[in-house]
C-alpha cells in the first residue's frame, strides 16, 4: 500500500502537467525528423565545382556520368566553371565541397593508356563529405569506359547477386528503435529519481521521510512510478514514430508484447541507474548537466544511429555494458525481424541482471536522511 | 507515568567545527505542550530533525514513546507527527489528495481515512477548499493543511517546527486557536519550536531556552519570568556608562538585577512606581544624563534576555533570509 501511495503521488503530479506530458512525447520524435533528416544515412546534393579544360570525349564521359549521378541519385550538384581558380575559390569559401579538374590532354591521355590524371580538389576540413565525394568520383570512373550495359551476363565474370533478407528499411524507418530509446532515456530523466531532487530542492521530502516510508516504499515507488511513465511515453513515441515513418510491425501483436516488455525493462534499469548517479543530488540543474551528458554516452554509443562493430573497440567495450545498445538490439530485432525471445533472450538476460543489480544498489545507498 | 519525549545528552556536529546541538537533556511529559524558544540558528530545527528521525545524533539518546530513535525508527516514526519549517504539501496536489497520500503512507484503511480526512478539513476550516489544488491556497491556508496532514495518523506526539514563520498576524492567530483546540480536544503532546515570545507565552506549559545549541533556562513561562529576579523592567539610556554607575545602581533599594547592553540598563526592580525617583535622584547625583526611560513588565524577552545577553530578534535577523516564502528552497 505504501509503495502504491508513493506511484500515486508522483503519477497524480506528472498528470497535472500537461506540458511535461505533450513535451516528453513530442521530444523523441523532434528527435527522429532532425536526426532522420540530418544524416539521412547517404550524402546528398553534395556541390560539387567541375573544370573542364579538356573538352575531349572522355572528359564529355566523367560529366555524363557526374550529370547521371546528379539527376539519379542525387548525391551531388554539379557546378560547371572556366577556370581551376574560380573552382578552388568556391571550395575555400565553402561554397563547393570538392573542385574536379579534368586537365587538357585527358582524352588523349585516357587512348594512349599514358595514366591519365583527374585532380580532385576536396574540402577535407568536412571529412565525412570529402570521404563521400571521393568514393562517388572514384565510382564513376570505373564506367569510364563502358559504353554500353551487357545484355547477357558475361560468364567470365563474378557475379554478386543480393539477397536482402528482411523487407526493405529506409534510412527513417531505421532510426525508430533510436526514437524510442531517446523516449526511454528521457522519460527516465522526467521522472523517478528526478522527482526525489525536485523534492529535496523545494523542501518537500523531509515531510515524507518523517513518514513511516523505508527505503524500499521511497525507492521502489518513485522507480515503478518511473517505469509507468517511461513506457507510456515510449510506446506513443513508438505508435508516434511508426505512424511517421510507415513502418509496420513485422510480427503484429506477439512483437509489440515483446517490445512493450523491452521497454519496461531498459525503463526500470534505467531509472535504477539514475537513482544511484542522482539519489544524493540537491538541485535540479545537477540532473539537466549529468542527464545531457548521459544522454550522448548512452545513446550514440548504442548502435542506434551508427553500427557498434565499426565502433574503436574502447567504444565497443563501453557497449558492451551500455544497457541501451541491448534496448536497441532487441528494439531492432523485434520492430524490422519480427523476432521472438529465442533472438533477444541475451539482451533480455542482460537488461534484467543490469536492473536487479541497479535497483538492490540505488535501494542500498539511497539516503533516508536528510 | 512514562515520558512521552526523553532526550539525554544530544549532540548534533557538522563537520568542520559547528556544534549545532550541544548537550542537551530535557523530558516531556504526555500532554504537554513543550516550546522550545529561540533565535534562527539557535538548534532547534537540528533538534527537531533528530527526534523525527531524520538526522542522527553525534552523542547522546533520545526516546519517543519509549522508543529509540537510532535504534527504532520505525516505532518512532509511526507515533508523530510532524510539521516542518518549511512548506511541504505538494501543491499540483489537492488538499484532500495531500492529506490522503499521507493517510496511505500510514497505511490507514480506506473508510476510516477518508472519515479521518473529513474530520480534519472540518477542524482546519479547509472543507470548502478541499478539491482545490494546493498551488491556489494561501500561506496560512497551507500551513492549515500541514497541521491537518501531521495529525492523519493519530499521533502520539505532533512535532510543530516554527509553525507560523512567515505567516501574517491573522493567520498565525487562527494556526494558535487551533492548536489549542486541539490540544483541548485530543490531549496531545506537542513540541513546538519558535521565535516568537507571545507563541510560547501563550500556547507552552514549559519553554526550554535555547542558545548556540544549549539550554539556558527552562521551567513554565510563570516561573522563568519569576526566576530572574523582579517584575518590572525600567530601560534607561544614559549619557554615559561606567561600571561605576551600574555597581551604586545595584545597591539601591528595591533594584534586583541590572543588565547592560551598550548604554541603556534593563534595571530589574520589585516595584518600578517606588524605584523610579530613587533611580532618577541617583543618577542626578552621579551627574549623568537620561536619554529616554521606559518602564514595562517582564516578558519571555526579558528572560531571554536575561539568560543570553541578547535580544531574540538580534538572531533573527542574521539569517531571516534563509526563509525565503513557502516552499522555496533553502539550498542555492
Amino acid at each position: 500500500m505504501r509503495i502504491a501511495a508513493v506511484i500515486e503521488r508522483d503519477l497524480r503530479r506528472y498528470l497535472r502537467n500537461p506540458f511535461m506530458m505533450v513535451a516528453s512525447v513530442l521530444l523523441p520524435l523532434v528527435y527522429l525528423v532532425v536526426i532522420g533528416n540530418s544524416f539521412q544515412g547517404e550524402l546528398k546534393n553534395m556541390p560539387i565545382a567541375v573544370v573542364d579544360q579538356d573538352n575531349g570525349p572522355y572528359a564529355r564521359r566523367i560529366i555524363e556520368l557526374l550529370q547521371a549521378m546528379q539527376e539519379g541519385t542525387k548525391a551531388i550538384k554539379i557546378y560547371r566553371l572556366n577556370t581551376q581558380r574560380e573552382a578552388l575559390k568556391l571550395v575555400k569559401k565553402g561554397s563547393c565541397k570538392a573542385a574536379l579538374i579534368i586537365p587538357l590532354n585527358f582524352s588523349e591521355d585516357v587512348v594512349r593508356n599514358l595514366k591519365p590524371q583527374l585532380g580532385l580538389f576536396l574540402d577535407n576540413t568536412d571529412s565525412v563529405s570529402s570521404k563521400g565525394i571521393s568514393s562517388l568520383i572514384s565510382q564513376s570512373l570505373s564506367f569510364l569506359k563502358s559504353e554500353y550495359v551487357p545484355v547477357r551476363e558475361e560468364q567470365n565474370k563474378t557475379q554478386l547477386r543480393l539477397v536482402e533478407l528482411f523487407k526493405k528499411i529506409d534510412y527513417d524507418s531505421s532510426l525508430v528503435p533510436g526514437a524510442v530509446v531517446m523516449a526511454i532515456f528521457m522519460g527516465t530523466l522526467i521522472s523517478g529519481a528526478f522527482n526525489f531532487v525536485m523534492d529535496k530542492f523545494l523542501g518537500v521530502h523531509e515531510s515524507y521521510l518523517s513518514t513511516p516510508l523505508t527505503k524500499k516504499d521511497i525507492v521502489a515507488g518513485m522507480i515503478f512510478s518511473g517505469v509507468f511513465i517511461t513506457t507510456t511515453m515510449s510506446i506513443t513515441v513508438l505508435i508516434g514514430s511508426m505512424l511517421i515513418t510507415r513502418l509496420k510491425l513485422a510480427a503484429g501483436l506477439v512483437s509489440f508484447a515483446w517490445l512493450v516488455f523491452t521497454i519496461v525493462l531498459s525503463a526500470l534499469g534505467i531509472l535504477s541507474m539514475m537513482f544511484i548517479i542522482l539519489g544524493r543530488a540537491n538541485h535540479p540543474r545537477v540532473v539537466g548537466m549529468i542527464g545531457g551528458f548521459l544522454n550522448v554516452i548512452f545513446f550514440f554509443p548504442s548502435g542506434a544511429v551508427y553500427p557498434i562493430e565499426s565502433f574503436p573497440n574502447w567504444l565497443k567495450a563501453f557497449s558492451k555494458v551500455n544497457p541501451e545498445a541491448y534496448a536497441v538490439h532487441a528494439l531492432k530485432s523485434i520492430i524490422f525481424k519480427g523476432a521472438g525471445f529465442a533472438v533477444i533472450k541475451g539482451d533480455l538476460l542482460y537488461l534484467a541482471i543490469f536492473t536487479g543489480i541497479m535497483l538492490t544498489i540505488a535501494t542500498f545507498t539511497f539516503k533516508r536522511t536528510m | 507515568m512514562g515520558y512521552a519525549v526523553e532526550v539525554q545528552n544530544i549532540v548534533k556536529k557538522f563537520p568542520p567545527a559547528t556544534v549545532a546541538v550541544n548537550d542537551v537533556s530535557f523530558t516531556i511529559e504526555e500532554g504537554e505542550i513543550f516550546g522550545f524558544l529561540g533565535p534562527n540558528g539557535a538548534g532547534k530545527t537540528t533538534l527537531i530533525r533528530m527526534l523525527t528521525c531524520l538526522m542522527l545524533p553525534t552523542k547522546g539518546s533520545a526516546k519517543i514513546k519509549g522508543y529509540d530513535i537510532v535504534k527504532e525508527p520505525s516505532s518512532v516514526r509511526m507515533n508523530f507527527g510532524v510539521v516542518s519549517q518549511a512548506m511541504t504539501s505538494d501543491y499540483d496536489l489537492t488538499g484532500w489528495e495531500n492529506l490522503d497520500i499521507y493517510g496511505k503512507y500510514y497505511e490507514i484503511p480506506g473508510k476510516e481515512r477518508h472519515e479521518r480526512i473529513k474530520y480534519l478539513l472540518d477542524i482546519v476550516e479547509l472543507k470548502e477548499r478541499a478539491h482545490d489544488l494546493v498551488a491556489t491556497y494561501s500561506g496560512g491556508m497551507r500551513r492549515r493543511l500541514e497541521l491537518a496532514r501531521g495529525l492523519i495518523q493519530k499521533p502520539y506526539i505532533l512535532f510543530l517546527d516554527e509553525p507560523t514563520i512567515g505567516l501574517d498576524p491573522q493567520s498565525r492567530r487562527v494556526i494558535w486557536e487551533l492548536l489549542q483546540k486541539i490540544r483541548s480536544e485530543t490531549k496531545l503532546t506537542i513540541f513546538i519550536t519558535t521565535h516568537y515570545m507571545e507563541e510560547a507565552d501563550l500556547l507552552c506549559d514549559r519553554i526550554a531556552i535555547i542558545d548556540y545549541g544549549k539550554i539556558v533556562a527552562l521551567d513554565s513561562s510563570t516561573n522563568l519570568k519569576k526566576n530572574i529576579g523582579g517584575y518590572d523592567i525600567i530601560e534607561v539610556s544614559l549619557s554615559q556608562t561606567k561600571p561605576e554607575i551600574t555597581e551604586k545602581l545595584k545597591i539601591l533599594a528595591g533594584v534586583k538585577n541590572i543588565v547592560q547592553k551598550d548604554s541603556t540598563l534593563r534595571i530589574y526592580v520589585d516595584d518600578a512606581a517606588r524605584a523610579m525617583p530613587v533611580l532618577i535622584d541617583e543618577l542626578k547625583k552621579m551627574n549623568v544624563s537620561i536619554l529616554y526611560l521606559t518602564v514595562h513588565e517582564q516578558s519571555l524577552e526579558d528572560v531571554f534576555i536575561h539568560y543570553t545577553g541578547k535580544s531574540i530578534r538580534e538572531g533573527e535577523s542574521q539569517k531571516v533570509s534563509f526563509l525565503i516564502g513557502p516552499g522555496f528552497p533553502r539550498r542555492f
